[in-house]
């Protein structure tokens, strides 16, 4: 027994040893396994029904056509859609930019247990679902609402705030501060104090240091925040349904109206494949953004 | 009571006829704690001065209080007879170098030198000549389109310098310029930053904790403790004349001693008494620089006047190249005697017992206050 234990040194079991290759492919094949099932498949197979016809009352004949794809660029309803909620999701994005700015600069000036504060209480509004948020928005905004009774005691005619794009834009844009703030705080690392100091003993103005040197340094936060905004817009359901009372059509209440309303599941399919491809798209322009700034 | 009038303006109109930059009881507090406390100093045109002290004594706030990024509790700042102590920092017309270089990291190394001059609405085509001038003068014309994080620490340096001294500022502020260099382009820059201040004739600020830099590159050092001035002078007043124990150790290396001043011109150490230049009384530090002490041979010259001689046992020998430093035990206290290291030839051994001579006058004596 002991001359055997000498014979082998200890540790001497043949192992196996896997290249850097095999370890990231091991670690990687859990969650290429759970996006090829949850994602990739269902995504084919909604490429797959796109091109399938529609029957009358929610039937599908599986037969390729490209009704529902030639249908969406004739109907002018669909190609009004497309625009408005691309023009929609961008207004709601640079909204969100231009009240985000401030608070996320503000909020990396600032240090110590007021920033942890701040910080909480910036992603707090994530704690409570959409919907609730939203329906706090309807109180806020309803023609009995507390804005619109304030407005008219002014002596003003007061604007409709609900159920059309005004209301939508609003709504979603405050539910979408709290990741354009995040992103912002995370594109924020090349800003230097240091370096607005510089600009100032250069003899810039506070306006003139915040264009030419803030500004251009926080492009790579902005870029990611308005990426992460417009899609999470161009995708949102539950605001623009309620906040749009109907009148707001946007791709994500559409794809919804066919899918579950109308059973035309193949131009739900084609929509959605349409969302995929402004995604694609806003995608590559982040993508062009990065490179130009590097 | 016109007398009394003349006599309390008389010394402020002097300083303010030579004076460039002149600092009036300049005051930080932060809370209860003073950052600085109470700067006076008086800069005339066309000199380097240094702000010279450890971490935490004031220098750095007080030249960020020069260039507008810090606003002072109490006290005047005057460039050229105006008082720009209430001024934003983008008026003041200053070119300040960071210890960081602090370069716009989005704007090639012609943008960055150029920014100052844009912000002063120069014509383009002035720019445009002014940036190459300015690049040509730091030696950087070829690197007129690189972005900053393609240059190495030192061009990095230079391109802030130059960006800094395009604008050709009433006065340069240079905070700790060299300290992220390696040594050897220390030395290098300590020289180009001087030639480049002495051509133009710009007053300029120079803070550093490096006794080096303060006293081989300006006019004059100020010596700062605890935001506190403990001495003005030129290099060689510091060096050779300190005014203070703390500056005696700080600018330059010392050995130090306890003693008891009897007010005959000696002072007691233990059993030693030495002569020193001066006939105070009291108890006092005694003070010597290293280099200035001579290692005899352990048999005694006869009694000399003129030098101090004192006995002691080597206990350790330091080669450090060009010098030798031994550690020699005195009484119980150890002295440090340097001397320059000849092919490493006549280097004395451990236990050696031996003489240390030095002349009276290298004796610094400061009174103890109890």
């Amino acid at each position: 027994m002991s001359t055997a234990a000498a014979a082998h040194p200890p540790y001497s079991m043949p192992r196996v040893t896997l290249g850097r290759a095999g370890t990231a492919t091991l670690l990687l094949l859990p969650i290429a396994l759970v996006n090829a099932m949850g994602f990739i498949v269902p995504v084919l197979n909604l490429l797959r029904m796109s091109f399938y016809e529609a029957l009358a009352g929610g039937g599908i004949r599986e037969t390729f056509t490209l009704a529902s794809w030639s249908g969406l660029f004739r109907d002018a309803f669909y190609v009004d859609l497309i625009v408005n909620s691309i023009v929609v999701s961008l207004s709601i994005t640079f909204a969100t930019l231009l009240v985000s700015y401030p608070i996320a600069l503000y909020l990396h000036r600032s240090s110590g247990r007021w920033r942890t504060f701040l910080t909480v209480l910036v992603i707090s509004p994530l704690l409570t679902s959409a919907v609730v948020r939203t329906y706090g928005w309807i109180a806020l905004l309803a023609d009995q609402g507390p804005i619109v009774g304030s407005i008219a005691a002014l002596g003003f005619t007061p604007p409709r705030l609900m159920f059309n794009t005004t209301g939508v834009v609003i709504g979603l844009t405050e539910i979408l501060m709290p990741y354009m703030i995040l992103s912002l705080l995370a594109g924020f690392g090349r800003l230097d104090p240091r370096v607005e100091e510089a600009a100032m003993t250069l003899g810039a103005r506070p306006s003139q240091t915040f264009w030419r040197v803030i500004l251009p340094l926080t492009v790579p936060g902005i870029a990611l925040g308005c990426l992460l905004c417009f899609v999470l817009a161009v995708s949102s359901f539950i605001t623009p349904k309620l906040l749009g009372g109907g009148r707001v059509f946007l791709l994500a209440t559409e794809i919804y109206d066919q899918a579950i309303v109308t059973l035309n599941w193949p131009l739900a399919a084609t929509l959605s494949m349409l969302v995929l491809i402004i995604f694609g798209a806003a995608l590559a322009v982040y993508a062009r953004v990065l490179r130009v700034i590097e | 009571m016109m007398q009394h009038k003349n006599l309390s303006a008389a010394p402020s109109a002097s300083t303010e006829s030579n004076a460039h930059l002149r600092l009036d009881g300049l005051t930080k507090r932060y809370g209860e704690s003073f950052a600085v406390a109470s700067l006076d100093l008086a800069v005339p045109k066309g000199e380097l001065v240094a702000l010279l002290g450890p971490s935490g004594c004031g220098k750095t706030t007080t030249l960020r209080m020069v260039a507008g990024l810090i606003t002072p509790s109490e006290g005047r700042i005057v460039v050229g007879g105006n008082d720009i102590t209430a001024m934003p920092p983008y008026q003041r017309d200053m070119g300040l170098v960071f210890q960081s270089y602090a370069l716009f990291p989005h704007m090639s190394v012609a943008k960055n030198v150029a920014f100052g001059l844009e912000m002063r609405k120069v014509p383009k085509t002035e720019i445009a000549t002014r940036v190459k001038d300015a690049l040509a003068m730091v030696r950087l014309e070829t690197l007129a389109e690189r972005k900053p994080r393609e240059l190495s620490g030192g061009q990095q340096q230079r391109v802030a310098l130059a960006r800094a001294l395009v604008i050709q500022p009433s006065i340069l502020l240079l905070d700790e310029p060299l300290s992220n260099l390696d040594a050897k382009l220390r030395d290098e820059m300590r020289n180009e930053i001087r030639d480049i201040q002495q051509n133009l004739g710009i007053t300029a600020v120079f803070v550093t904790h490096d006794q080096v830099e303060a006293l081989s590159m300006c006019d004059k050092v100020v010596v700062m403790k605890a935001g506190k001035l403990e001495q003005i002078g030129t290099p060689v007043e510091v060096y050779e004349q300190p005014a203070s124990p703390f500056v005696a150790s700080f600018v330059g290396r010392t050995n130090r001693l306890e003693g008891m001043a009897k007010g005959d011109g000696t002072i007691q150490v233990g059993t030693i008494a030495l002569k020193v230049p001066t006939r105070t009384r009291g108890p006092v530090d005694i003070m010597m620089r290293p280099h200035r002490i001579r290692l005899l041979e352990a048999t005694r010259d006869p009694a000399d006047d003129s030098t101090n001689q004192i006995h002691g046992t080597i206990k350790r020998v330091t080669f450090v190249g060009d010098l030798l430093q031994y550690h020699v035990d005195v009484e119980g206290s150890e002295i440090i005697v340097e001397a320059a290291s000849d092919h490493g030839r006549g280097i004395r051994n451990v236990g050696m017992p031996v003489t240390l001579s030095w002349r009276v006058e290298d004796t610094m004596v400061f009174g103890r206050s109890a």
